[in-house]
Order: structure tokens, then sequence, then C-alpha cells
């Protein structure tokens, strides 16, 4: 699925200064599989997750999805790529604070073209649902509380019934029992939908069943393996 | 939810951002808009002015230009005289098609003996006038008779009464002219046999008798014969009638035209300033509000929005609180000018009239378009180096 062939992304400090966040780095990943990436903080991973989503342009190297070199389609494509293929859960607060919960899960949608709307609608219903925010459909982000806004990211993330799913230290600001909750709507989403997870965490990675472990450090993968 | 949807909502959900784009489209069109409308306004009115005299040339004594022209447009009475036999001389010259004596008077500030506090009064010649002749023909037999006048729109019959008083004499209001928003309104048109009447009869009827000098008028209409130059006739009654000026129909108003070009002058430089400042400042809102946004566009980036769409939304927000803010000022001023019309009149010692609809529609069309383009521009150069930048680096603190 995803292959990264001699990755490297340097990014600028200053007008002289500069630092490798990925050296050289080659990677395969396979449908369906549940990827853990753990390292310290600057080791690279939350970069290495940006450049397999095509959010940020390797310096050096080139990634493939299904053979196509990301970097070699007009934005466009690439664009409507991030918005059929791939669904997204950052470590920041991502939601959108004038949208409402419905509508913020509604968002990745808009840049669909001409989709049924009613079906659509139901369908963001029914992922609130399944995080347990069917009560907040027409809550501000300002009225939910860190676990419950990164529950709503999740259902949006999962709005255009993504193959892959990006998620970026998802539950580092969270409660322990609000980390297990989320760990396990990965898993279930994982388990069900049959979606290829690809996750940044912390060192202290939780104990998922049948995930890819990939540990970093100073930008190269030091440690690959399967739990 | 759509983009329309969402651009919505953040034009409507960020208050302080939104205001301040709102004030700066706001002043951006009702400052031209407001300035243009009142300078087209005094314009018009002075066009009015200009052809509802109806001649070629105004001749009046020499030094008075300033006071009749002070006179025709605002209203306010003005007495200037010159010998009679002026008429007979211009009539001679070569070139002349017609000509018509006028007097010029004033009923009394506060007197009993007159209706209205103060009133220009313009007697006419009804056997050589070709001003009021066409547009008296209009109303009925086209003549005035013996204690009839002819009004200003402002000019009316005091409650209670069946005439108007001037020194003592009532007279009677035959018609009233056109709406002309200039001192033609307040003007009170009667022939000269009725102006000696009433001067006649004053020295008994009322407080101060009215004098009307013998054998002198106030003013000269004139009109060329075809082909004529009027400026050879500016040339050639400056050449054989001493003590009087002519003034020529573009140049009539000259002081007060000067004046309104002196204005402009000094309004176009605010005006440039007012506008360079408004599209600084809301240049200045946009590159912030971007900055603050860059997350969240990034994040619109990463769910899947092409750089246009977010270029575009940035865009659709300016252009929605341009066009908001520009409507609400263009509203403001013509509000204002409705409203506050006669302080405007007595601010800028000036006629006003409303532009024609059709200059009306255009001077809004580009009040919105000068607000709608500032603010576009102002808000184009945040919204590309934005919608450039890498999803990524966007969301990066």
């Amino acid at each position: 699925m995803f292959d990264l062939k001699q990755v490297t992304k340097i990014y600028p400090l200053d007008g002289t200064r500069r630092v490798t966040a990925v050296r050289e780095l080659s990677l395969s990943l396979k449908r369906g599989e549940f990827v853990v990436i753990t390292g310290r903080s600057g080791s690279g991973k939350t970069t290495l997750l940006n450049l397999i989503a095509g959010l940020t342009r390797p310096t050096a190297g080139r990634v493939e999805l299904d053979g196509v070199d990301l970097w070699t389609l007009p934005d466009r494509e690439q664009s409507a790529l991030r918005n059929w293929k791939m669904g997204f859960v950052f470590q920041f607060p991502s939601l959108l604070p004038s949208l409402t919960t419905l509508e913020n899960v509604l968002l990745p949608v808009i840049f669909r073209p001409a989709p049924d709307r009613n079906e659509v609608t139901d369908q963001a219903v029914k992922l609130l649902e399944m995080v347990g925010l069917a009560d907040k459909l027409n809550a501000l982000p300002r009225q939910l509380s860190a676990g419950q806004q990164q529950r709503v990211v999740i259902a949006r993330s999962l709005i255009n019934e993504p193959e892959i799913l990006m998620a970026d230290e998802p539950t580092s600001n969270l409660d322990n029992q609000t980390e297990r909750e989320i760990i396990a709507t990965f898993e279930k989403t994982h388990s069900l939908r049959g979606v290829t997870v690809v996750m940044v965490t912390h060192s202290r990675y939780p104990a998922i069943r049948k995930a890819r472990a990939l540990e970093m450090a100073e930008g190269r993968i030091v440690n690959d393996s399967r739990s | 939810m759509n983009l329309a949807r969402l651009v919505y909502r953040n034009v409507t959900r960020n208050g302080f951002r939104s205001g301040v784009v709102f004030f700066s489209a706001l002043l951006l069109a009702a400052v031209p808009f407001g300035v243009t409308l009142i300078t087209e306004g005094g314009r018009a009115g002075l066009q009015v002015v200009l052809s509802r005299l109806g001649a070629d040339l105004l001749i009046v004594p020499e030094g008075a230009e300033i006071k009749v022209e002070t006179a025709l447009l605002m209203g306010k009475p003005a007495q200037a005289w010159m010998p009679r036999q002026n008429l007979a001389k211009i009539r001679r010259l070569p070139g002349v098609a017609q000509v018509s004596p006028q007097l010029h008077l004033a009923t009394l500030a506060g007197a009993p003996c007159c209706s209205a506090p103060e009133m220009f009064i313009v007697a006419y010649d009804p056997a050589t006038d070709f001003t009021l002749r066409p547009w008296l023909g209009q109303q009925g037999d086209g003549v005035l008779g013996l204690d009839e006048v002819l009004g200003g729109s402002q000019v009316s019959v005091p409650k209670e009464k069946a005439n108007i008083l001037v020194y003592g004499s009532p007279v009677r209001l035959k018609a009233n002219l056109a709406r002309s928003d200039t001192g033609l309104d307040q003007t009170l048109f009667m022939t000269f046999q009725t102006a000696y009447e009433i001067a006649r009869m004053s020295s008994t009827r009322a407080a101060q008798e009215l004098v009307v000098p013998t054998n002198q008028i106030s003013a000269i209409l004139l009109k060329l014969q075809p082909g004529v130059a009027p400026k050879d006739m500016v040339a050639r009654i400056g050449r054989e009638v001493s003590g009087v000026t002519a003034l020529q129909s573009p140049e009539l108003l000259r002081g007060t035209r000067r004046e309104l070009t002196g204005l402009l002058r000094i309004i176009f430089v605010a005006l440039s300033l007012a506008w360079l400042l408004s599209v600084a400042v809301t240049g200045l809102v946009f590159s912030l509000a971007a900055h603050e946004r860059r997350r969240e566009l990034g994040v619109l980036r990463a769910l899947g929005s092409p750089r246009r769409v977010v270029f575009g939304l940035l865009l659709a927000e300016a252009v929605v609180l341009a066009l908001a803010g520009a409507a609400s000022g263009i509203a403001l001023c013509l509000a204002i000018a409705f409203w506050f019309h006669k302080a405007i009149v007595f601010v800028l010692e000036m006629p006003f009239l409303f532009p024609p609809p059709a200059l009306l529609a255009a001077l809004i069309a580009g009040g919105l378009l000068v607000a709608l383009l500032s603010v576009g521009l102002a808000a184009l150069v945040p919204a590309w180096r934005i919608s450039r930048m890498e999803p990524a680096s966007a969301m990066r603190e």
C-alpha cells in the first residue's frame, strides 16, 4: 500500500541551521495493518506520519501509495486522495470552533463532489452514536471536554469511510480511562471495517493486539516488530 | 454542510475579526460614496440653476458677481444696481438675439409687513423675458398679472392667509416652480409692474419703504444668436460696456465651482489617505486572522481541501464582509443625505440635489466595487500565502 523509498525530511530552522527529522528511511506498509509508531520526542515520528499522509513533501526520496508517487500528483488529486482514502486524528484540538459537532463531522464531505446530503448526515449521526456523542450533535467544540472533542475527531476521520486512518498522538492530552476508550475505538474500527491504522504515540504505547510497532530514534526506524 | 455555510459560520462566529473588516469596508465604501454623492449633488444643483436661467450670459454690475451667485444658489437676498441704459447698449451689440432685465430685491428680515422672514425677489420684464415664460406657459395662460407671483418650491402662503404679504402688499401665489434645491426654491418671481407697485405702496403700507432706484436694473439675461461664441461676446461687452461683468454660462457660478473644485482636491487627498489606511488595516487584519487560523486551515487542507478551496474560502469571507460593510456604509450615506439634507446645504453653502437615478445607481455600484476590490486586494496576499503552505507546516505551532 505505502512505500517510502529513501525518504529524508529536513526542516530549515533559520537562515543557516537545519534539522533532519527523517533520514533516508525506507518502509512498506500493507493494507489492513495496525501500525504503531513510537519514539522519544523529536525522534521524527510525527514527520514520518506527515510524510506517509502526504502532508509534507520529502526533501529527498519517494512516497508511493499503491505504486503512485504522491508528489507527482497535482494538488487537486492529492487533496482528493487524502479526502477519499485517509482519515486524520491529530494530537491538538482540530475541530473548527465555529461549527457544531455534527457539522465538524460532516466537514470532510464538503470537499467531495455532490454527496447525498441525507445519507451523509445519517452516517455522521451513526458515527457520533458509535463514539457515544449522539446527544451532542449541536454542541460547539468549546462545550465539549477534551476527550469528547477527540471522539468527535475520530467520528470525523471516518465519515468518508477511509482506507487508512492516520492518528498523531490521539490520546496524549487525555486521562487513562479516555485513552483506553479511544484506543478501543481505533481497534474496533480496524477490526470491523478493515481500516489500515497508522498511529503515532509516545513511548508508553498502549497494548494493541496484532499491531506492528515501529520504534524511531533520530529520524530512523530502530525497531520494527509485531505484537 | 457546504462551503457557503462554512463561510457564513466563519463570518458570523468571529465577531471581532468580522467587525473590523466590516467597518473597514463600511469606511472604504461610505467615504468615497458620500463625498461623490455630495459633490455630484452640488454639481447637479449648479446645473439646475444654469438651466433654469436659460441664458447664454448673465450680465451683472461689476464687483457684484459673488453676491449674485450667492443669491441664485442659496436664496440669500442680494441687491446690486447698474444703469438701465446698459440694456440698450448691449441689445445693440452684433450677435445678441435677446436681452431681458431683472431687478433683485429682498423682503425684510423679521418685519411684520412680510410673510417670509427674508426672501430673494426677482422681478422680470414680461415683454422681453425668455427664461420664465416657457415654464409659465405650461402652468396656464403664460402670464403673471399685477399682484401675482411665482414662487420657488419652498414658497408658500402662510397658514390661514389668502395671500403672501410683501412690504405690506398682498400678492397671490399663482404657481410654484419645481424643486431645485437651490436658492431658486426660496425666490419669489414677479413682474416689473408688480415690483414697482409694491415699492410705491410700501411708503404707506410697510415699516420700511422698498426703494427701487429709478432707471436702475440688477442684471441682464442675454441670449446669443446662433453661431456666436459666448466668450467673444463676453470680450466685446468688456470692451464696449463699462461697469458690468458678463458671466458666461459655463463660467457662471465660477466662484462656487472653484470652491467645489478646491473641496474636491482636499477630499481627494483625504480620501486617498483614508483608502490606503483602510486597505492597510484590512490587510493587517486578514494577515493576523490568517496566521491565527493557520492550524484550522491546515486541518482543512489535511481533510482534503485543495489549495484553491482554502484560497476561495478566505476570499469569500472577505467578499461577504466587504459587501455587507459597503452596503451598510452606502445606506448610511443615503440616509444622512436624505435626513440631513438641509444641514448639508447649510454647511457647504452650496445647492444639493440627489443625482439622477442612473448616476446614483452608478455611484452605489462604484462604492460597492471600491470596497470589494479594496478588501479583496487586502485579503489576496494572506489568502494566497496560507493556501500555498503545506498542510503539515500550517498545522505546526
